[in-house]
């Protein structure tokens, strides 16, 4: 059954084109150091009726136009709870994690999918450690992250299966979108929480394996695992932690060197949340 | 300036959002000019920013930044078979984009854009009838001409088994001929990452925008697979020459009871913010197109009060603002391209 409430189109299925002749850029290495993260951009107040707002644009590659990922986030309230809520002496948080359907290679559709919901829990989980959730009782807070584009824009990432990698991108992404919106917004944190990423790869055969910082999928050929993490630098404590992938078992490197490769990510995102947050208060001072 | 007495300008504002617009709009001292809350002259719009081609995902996509409203389009092609198409004629060659549902827009309010929207519910009344309004004006202004959207065939010429079986009738048909063997159906969605009043024009402008950006791959049908192929090279421009831009007044009576006088005090208020549509019953858009030099209205909707009479609506002042605020967005769409 369709959906009433919106434009349905053509009542049979559409499909997305299909291309025949390749990729017009073929052969896409890493050019960045294996410690070196993308260049961010963030910026905070873009919505300027919610209680705070961030916009975060990651840079595809360098000198490279497209790709990349664009997220936005709003955070409304702290506001009280609706009266048949139950009561609560924390804050109540919630977050909701959307790809609009323009943001991937395929169309989303508008329902939220389990990939959604499952980037909204990991977020939650990230979130909820670094906030002060009982100066907060009986509120609620909702956290809004809309993915205007994710990454793997090229058809060999959908044939190649790195798609599933790609979320973890998109989870450090929404991790530090969110967290300088919560800042923004002016809801107290034990600290600015921050998400980063780092990947085992290897050569095609599995040989040579080697850890990276802020991966991107198709610039490897292939990758045997990958961690996210929320760090709180000042407090050196991880909120969330997500690991998925196998390492190999002669292993020259464990999870304890993936995880704290993944730290030193978000610790340097965590610069740039604190730069681009301290730019915005000297804006609104002068 | 009175000195501050007891409540703020943002506390009066909150508490009594009515008084407060009106005592902006009628000072009691005649040195002030009359003003809107939000600190524009009464006619006064917010200026339009566009930006092309932002996203790489889609075929086309524009953002459009109305003072504190800003939208996001992106469009989206993907093709249909005519086999697929169950009320397909292939006489129809007039109403094809209505017929088969060939533009699908939606509008998505739910990104937090305001608080009173949030994710989680179904759309709300206001997206739904946004997009309802979006896709018929789209349909009512033949912005679009269905030939872009279709896809050609040649029918090979050598005679098929289904031919020798079925016998005269389809091998007296022309070899080599030209059919419609597919459409491009183009995906319209509306993203708002900010909402502050004056949602369609925002988000029309963003469509037009958004269309004329989108490039079609190149498209052939592939009889062995069934399927349609496309390239990468040379994408083809829709072609989409006339620019029909929305214009939407509220209008401000000053009082909060719907009962008011014929000859009442009123003030148009042109692209109204949250707090001046949350104040006014009665609003009126006006489509226009000054492509070309002569103008042209495509529609004119007015709802509620009874302030705005057809008289006022056809008068001089006001097709002249529209006229102008259509230079603004076909400035600002024409001048990001």
């Amino acid at each position: 059954m369709a959906d009433r409430r919106r434009v349905n189109g053509p009542g049979s299925s559409t499909l997305p084109p299909v291309y025949d002749d390749g990729e017009l850029d073929a052969a896409l290495r890493r050019q960045r150091a294996p410690d070196a993260i993308r260049p961010l951009y963030l910026k905070t107040g873009v919505t300027p009726s919610a209680s705070g707002s961030a916009y975060l644009e990651i840079e595809p590659r360098e000198g490279e136009h497209g790709s990349g990922m664009k997220l936005t986030c709003t955070v409304h309230g702290p506001r009280s709870l609706p009266r048949s809520a139950p009561f609560s002496p924390y804050m109540v948080l919630s977050t909701h994690v959307k790809f609009a359907p323009f943001a991937t290679k395929q169309r989303r559709g508008y329902l939220r999918d389990s990939s959604e919901k499952d980037l909204s829990t990991h977020l939650e989980t990230a979130l909820r450690g670094a906030l002060i959730a009982d100066r907060w009782p009986k509120s609620g807070v909702d956290v809004v992250v809309t993915i205007i584009e994710g990454e793997s824009t090229r058809q060999d990432a959908v044939e190649r299966r790195v798609e599933e990698w790609d979320v973890m991108n998109v989870l450090g992404g929404c991790i530090t979108v969110a967290s300088a919106a919560i800042a923004d917004a002016g809801i107290d944190c034990v600290d600015t929480v921050s998400g980063g990423v780092a990947a085992l790869v290897a050569s095609k055969d599995g040989k040579d394996a080697s850890i990276v910082l802020d991966p991107v999928a198709l610039e490897h050929e292939s990758i045997l695992a990958a961690c996210c993490v929320a760090y709180l630098p000042n407090r050196d404590e991880v909120t969330n932690l997500w690991f998925k992938g196998q390492l190999p078992s002669p292993a020259s490197c464990n999870h304890q060197s993936l995880v704290s490769r993944a730290v030193q990510a978000s610790r340097g995102t965590h610069g740039l949340i604190s730069a681009s947050l301290s730019e915005a208060i000297g804006s609104t001072q002068n | 300036m009175a000195p501050e007495v007891g409540l703020s300008r943002s506390t009066f504002a909150k508490l009594s959002p009515h008084p407060y617009l009106l005592a902006n709009l009628e000072p009691s001292d005649d040195s002030i000019p009359p003003a809107r809350s939000n600190g524009r002259a009464p006619f006064e719009v917010r200026k339009p920013t566009v930006n092309l081609s932002s996203l790489s995902h889609a075929h086309g996509s524009a953002l459009v930044r109305t003072g504190d409203t800003t939208v996001i389009c992106g469009i989206r092609a993907e093709t249909i078979l005519t086999d697929h198409i169950p009320n397909y004629r292939a006489s129809n060659t007039q109403t094809e984009l209505a017929d088969y549902d060939l533009l699908v827009p939606n509008i998505e309010l739910a990104t937090g854009s305001a608080p009173q929207f949030l994710p989680g519910g179904p759309p709300t009344t206001l997206a739904q009838t946004l997009s309802t309004k979006i896709y018929t004006l789209l349909h009512s202004s033949k912005l679009l001409r269905a030939e872009d959207l279709r896809i050609w065939h040649n029918r090979p010429a050598e005679a098929s088994f289904a031919d020798e079986e079925e016998g005269a009738q389809e091998s007296e048909e022309k070899e080599g001929e030209k059919y419609v063997v597919a459409y491009w159906v183009l995906y319209i969605d509306l993203f708002f990452i900010s909402f502050d009043g004056n949602p369609f024009d925002a988000a029309w402008a963003a469509t037009v925008a958004a269309l004329r950006d989108t490039k079609l791959p190149q498209a052939r049908y592939d009889p062995d697979r069934e399927m349609i192929l496309c390239s990468r090279k040379n994408p083809k421009p829709l072609a989409v020459e006339s620019m029909p831009i929305s214009c939407t007044a509220v209008i401000f009576t000053g009082k909060e009871t719907k009962d008011q006088p014929a000859d009442g005090k009123f003030w148009l208020l042109a692209d109204p913010d949250t707090l001046e549509e949350s104040l006014c019953d009665e609003t009126v858009t006006i489509v226009i197109d000054c492509t070309g030099g002569s103008r042209k209205i495509l529609s004119i909707s007015k709802h509620g009060g009874t302030v705005m009479t057809a008289k006022l609506l056809t008068s001089k002042e006001f097709l002249d603002w529209a006229s102008k605020r259509w230079e603004d967005f076909a400035s600002a769409i024409t001048g990001s391209q």
